[in-house]
Formats: C-alpha cells, structure tokens, sequence
C-alpha cells in the first residue's frame, strides 16, 4: 500500500491505496465521484478524462499512486448540479450527447480547447474542432451535435468578451 | 480488466532508477506517459511486478550540437508542434506527430515509451528510423547507442535488455536544401495506422540528390526501402515520377493477411502512401528552393 495525497475538486484527502489502482478507481470508488466513466480502460474512448494538475488526463491510463500531492478535477467540479457550464448547456441545446455515458469525458476534454479557442479569440473550424475531440468516442450522436454545442459555446464565450 | 499485482517506485534520479531497473531485471518496467504500457498492464499483456516512475527525472529537453538534435526520452510528443529545432529540420517528423492518438495521448505520452513499447505501426519508431536515428540506452553498467534500423526485433519486441532504459535519441541535423512527408492511413484518426510511410528527400538544380524511404504496415516493425531510395536519386521535383520504382519495391513486400486488411489491400496501400509522401516531400522542396 502507497500512502498518497490528493486534492480532488477542492477536498484533500490522505488515503492509502494498492499500486496497481488506477486513478479512475480510486475516484469512483474512494471520492463517490460517479461522473468519472470508465469505458475501454485502454485509452481508446476518452470517457475517463479528468484534469490532472489542470490539464485533461485519461485517468484509466494512470495509477493513483502516481498522483501525490497533484490535484484534479473531475465533472462534477464543472457546472454544479444543475450542469449549467456553458458548454453543458450547448451540450444540452444542441443534442451533443443522448445517452450521457460519454459526456463527462467530452466535456473534461474539451473546456480547455474552449477556454483556449475564447482566449484566442476566434472560431476553430470544423475539422480543428474534431481534431481536439478525436480522442473520445460517442455511439448515439454521431459528432456533429458535438461539433455544434462547441461552436455554440464558443461563439457565447466570443460575444460575450466583445461585450465586455 | 484492472492490472496485476506491482509494487511502484518513484525515481529520484537517473541513478537510482538505473539502479533499481537493474535490481528488478526483466521483473522491472519504466514508466514515464504510460500511454502504452498502462492498456498492455489493464489487458495483462504486461505484468511487471516492479513499476520505476521516471517522470521526475527531466530528460526532456530537445538540443542541438555536434552535428546532431538530440531529444529526451521523456519529451512528451505534443512538444515537438512548438520546438523550431523539430519544426524547421524535420517536417516529415511534424507529420507523423500529427498521427499520433490523441491530442490527451500526445500531452502524456513520451519518445522512449513509444520506441520501447514498439508498436508495429507505431509512428516515432518509423519517424526514428527514417532520419537516421540512434537511440541512446544507458543501465547501471553505462551507456550503449543503437541505430533505430537495428533497434526494433518485433511486434512489441526489441534489443533492449532487461535493466536498460532509453534515454535519449540523437537525429542527425540534415542539410539546408532538404525536405521530407509522412503520411498514413487509419481507419479512424489517432488509431493504430493499417500503414504508414515516410520520405525525407536531400535536393540539388531540381533533383533529388539523396533519399529515404520508411514504412510500416508491411511486417513486424518499420522498415527502410534501400533500393527503392537509390532509384529515387536524379528524380525530378517537378514531376517525381517513381511509379515503376515503387511498384519494384512494393512487389518484395510480403505484408500481413488478416481481419483488417488482405496482403494484396496493403501491398496496394504502401504502393500509394510512398507515392503520396513522395510528391508532398517534392513539392515541399520546390516551395523551399
């Protein structure tokens, strides 16, 4: 057992966990988190995506033993429980998720290309926005009302700073 | 599936992980990304029973000197988008790191894990061999350099010993009037390519004066194409026309027949990626000169 610290949405916790525990697990299971999905456990559909020292992590593919004194952030950090992020809401308008299963991953993966696009000021093109959200896989909606709420969220974030 | 038993060890030093690496013998894993090694640990393909962190090592950095670029092992592949050393001498290289998984996998990932795991169609083993890399592996005994052309044995297999860790590769800088491509072909972006091919093209008045040709898809690990390089001297930039030369080439290929793909489907593909990487690589060279 491997004595950790971890600082996970704003609570730190000291726990001991087994080597081979993946950070995933220990999310779920340790900090209830039930928002991190585990799908492939092989790097293949980016539905356990979590930020790790604020940058997105597929915590299927990390052990939490290798996370002391990191800190992370999973879904349910984003929107509160009423999901209200702008990105969840463009999720929600533009039918960018049906099941749901997938969701948390594409929305831990794709805030910071949001944050980054607004901070750049302009629009990614579709193939740009693909691009970002290629390492996850969604079975219901076929993309493109990912691709849409993206758009959506960034053009709010764009009009919002021309606002300001 | 969850990962069998292991105890982990969080390096403090190059030292010291030589060291434990040493004491565990092929009991013993790096890891630095996991990117790899973690899915073949959750598949129990791999079942190390000793896990050396090496993440806090640095080895990260990219440096010239000495007629060569040298890249740590643990630079994470989505640095090279930004490293002018990588950017302005290597644009095949830029290609293929385009092609690698995902924009999550390319933060974490890293050059050593990928060359050490040695993925058939892998894009750094290819890129390593294609410009004339030397992987630099060092154990508690001292260091040891190997051509990436005589690195890689197999499917996920190569001449590392157990006790060794790769450290550092060395690529050599390549003359002003140089150019090069990659391309590959995946059934789905960032997936395990079906094949791949890379072509880095030295040029002189219009015509190539030197070339390399890489692929992978065709076998075990990447390959080199020599004869097929040689016929590529003389060829013009304008109209690189190199058909009968790839068709001799890609007639030697004996690739694999399976699920995926039929030997005949790949031997065809190869055949059009060189093609593809070729006239990219040309037409690249024209614009610089």
């Amino acid at each position: 057992m491997i004595e950790i610290t971890l600082e996970v949405n704003g609570e730190t916790r000291r726990l001991s966990v087994e080597s081979r525990r993946l950070l995933a697990d220990v999310l779920r299971q340790e900090f209830n988190l039930s928002g991190v999905h585990i799908g492939c456990a092989q790097g293949a559909c980016g539905c356990c995506t979590v930020h790790l020292d604020g940058k997105p992590r597929l915590s299927c593919l990390t052990f939490a033993a290798q996370c002391d004194g990191m800190s992370v952030r999973t879904v349910e950090s984003v929107g509160g429980v009423d999901a209200d992020h702008p990105l969840q809401k463009a999720f929600r308008s533009e039918h960018g998720l049906q099941c749901g299963y997938c969701t948390p991953g594409f929305i831990m993966t794709l805030i910071p290309f949001v944050e980054e696009m607004t901070a750049e000021g302009r629009m990614p093109d579709d193939e740009e926005i693909r691009e970002a959200m290629s390492g996850n896989i969604c079975r219901c909606t076929g993309y493109q009302g990912i691709v849409e709420a993206v758009r959506k969220a960034i053009g709010e974030n764009l009009k919002e700073g021309a606002q300001a | 599936m969850r990962p069998s038993e292991f105890e982990y060890h969080k390096a403090e030093s190059l030292e010291q992980a030589l060291a434990l690496l040493q004491e565990f013998g092929d009991e013993g894993r790096p890891i630095a990304g996991g990117q790899s090694l973690v899915p073949m640990m959750n598949l129990r393909l791999a079942r190390p029973a000793h896990l050396v962190d090496i993440n806090g090592l640095g080895l990260d950095a990219i440096e010239e000197g000495g007629g060569v670029i040298r890249i740590g092992a643990l630079v994470r592949h989505e640095t090279y988008l930004a490293e002018p050393l990588i950017i302005d001498n290597f644009p095949a290289f830029i290609d293929g790191v385009h092609a690698i998984g995902h924009p999550t996998i390319r933060r974490n990932g890293t050059i050593g894990g990928s060359l050490a795991h040695s993925d058939p169609t892998a894009e750094l083993p290819l890129l390593c061999m294609l410009h004339d890399g030397e992987i630099i592996v060092a154990s508690a005994g001292g260091e040891r350099r190997i051509l990436a052309t005589q690195f890689f044995e197999g499917a996920y297999m190569t001449v590392l010993e157990p006790g060794e860790m790769i450290v550092a590769v060395e690529l050599p800088v390549p003359p002003a009037s140089s150019s090069g491509a990659f391309v590959e072909m995946a059934e789905r972006r960032g997936d395990f390519a079906i094949a791949a091919c890379g072509v880095t093209l030295e040029h002189a008045g219009g015509r190539v004066t030197r070339a390399a040709v890489a692929c992978s898809g065709a076998g075990q690990t990447a390959m080199r194409a020599p004869q097929l390089e040689e016929a590529l001297e003389g060829l013009e930039l304008e109209c690189p026309d190199a058909a009968t030369a790839i068709a001799a080439f890609t007639d030697t290929l004996n690739p694999p027949d399976d699920h995926s793909a039929s030997a005949d489907y790949r031997r065809a593909l190869i055949g059009q990626l060189v093609e593809r990487a070729l006239s990219v690589a040309c037409s690249r060279a024209m614009e610089a000169s």
